[in-house]
């Protein structure tokens, strides 16, 4: 079959036919782990993307004080420590050195976040709020409801973990699946 | 030395002219293959994509689905040489949507520019009537 815009022959269909029946079963796939709870971390309180309306301030505004509010939220299994609630001490787990995503991991908290972790935090909103000797972080898309807050024992350091600033544009991050909240003690390890 | 010169940079200039299409063609193919792949495996992570439909709806979900799966079939049209016109007329549409959808909720910034980019590259492949390595048969 021959047309000005290009030429099918059996080859061709056949090929583009095996391409769409495997393009159903990844779908399928996909479908499932949708259905499964997706694959981010409940940071969020949702898997979905996080957009604002352009123009709107960025997200890294901090407030003053001991309760600094910075911008992003969402984690993957790789990208930080599951979310649990206030819980008693645990150990610590491996440095956030020693994981493949620490060169993407800017630190948020204490002190002022870089332009860097700025970026990184595009579309997202974490609030940290030191408790006694552990630290208190509530984190959430923006433009959805406010997460629960997430006591984190002996936590010293927040980092925001963004692999690719190439899902952030203006002040919208629209691919949450490379983001993440990472908290660690005094020696760098990650708290669980 | 000086026809040497002439002759290879000539030479240059010719494999440039022969194979930049099929190049182009090729790169496009990919770039919607990783996409489609992605967006196949992973939809909930590109919802956010989705226009005038709620992020956090199955609709989106599906929608992304859909989009990932033409992306592929249009992806493995392009890398085969399967209708190469044709596909890459699709992927302009498609990229166009994307650039124009990105441009009124965002403005104009790196990844709308850089979509803009390749959806240019698709202008090109629809254009082009010149593709080596096709699947005629």
């Amino acid at each position: 079959m021959k047309s000005r815009a290009g030429v099918v022959g059996p080859r061709g269909l056949t090929l583009l036919a095996v391409t769409a029946i495997a393009g159903l079963v990844l779908a399928i796939h996909g479908w499932a782990q949708h259905s499964a709870g997706g694959p981010l971390g409940s940071l969020s309180g949702s898997s979905t993307p996080a957009r604002r309306p352009a123009g709107t301030a960025p997200s890294g505004s901090v407030p003053a004080a001991s309760a600094p509010s910075y911008g992003p939220s969402a984690s993957t299994p790789t990208a930080g420590p599951p979310v649990r609630p206030r819980t008693p001490a645990s150990s610590p787990g491996p440095p956030l050195t020693s994981q493949p995503f620490a060169t993407y991991a800017f630190v948020i908290w204490p002190g002022t976040p870089t332009s860097a972790a700025q970026a990184a935090l595009t579309g997202l909103s974490v609030r940290v709020r030191q408790e006694g000797t552990g630290l208190s972080v509530t984190a959430s898309v923006n433009g959805q409801p406010a997460g629960t807050a997430h006591f984190y024992p002996g936590g010293e350091h927040v980092y925001v973990v963004e692999a690719s600033m190439g899902d952030d544009s203006g002040s919208s991050d629209y691919n949450l699946g490379d983001d993440g909240l990472v908290v660690t003690d005094t020696q760098g390890r990650i708290v669980s | 030395m000086t026809t040497s010169r002439v002759t290879a940079g000539a030479r240059v200039n010719e494999v440039a002219a022969a194979w930049g299409p099929t190049a182009g063609r090729m790169l496009l193919g990919l770039v919607l293959a990783w996409f489609g792949y992605h967006e196949l495996v992973q939809p909930v992570l590109w919802t956010g994509y989705v226009p005038a439909v709620n992020s956090t709806s199955d609709a989106a979900v599906v929608l992304v689905l859909a989009h990932g799966w033409l992306l592929l079939v249009l992806a493995v049209a392009l890398v085969a040489g399967i209708a190469t016109r044709a596909a890459a007329g699709l992927a302009v549409l498609l990229l166009a949507q994307i650039v124009i959808w990105l441009t009124a909720t965002a403005g104009l910034s790196d990844l709308t520019l850089r979509d803009a980019g390749v959806l240019g590259l698709a202008l090109c492949i629809a254009g082009s009537t010149e593709q080596r390595l096709t699947l005629a048969s």
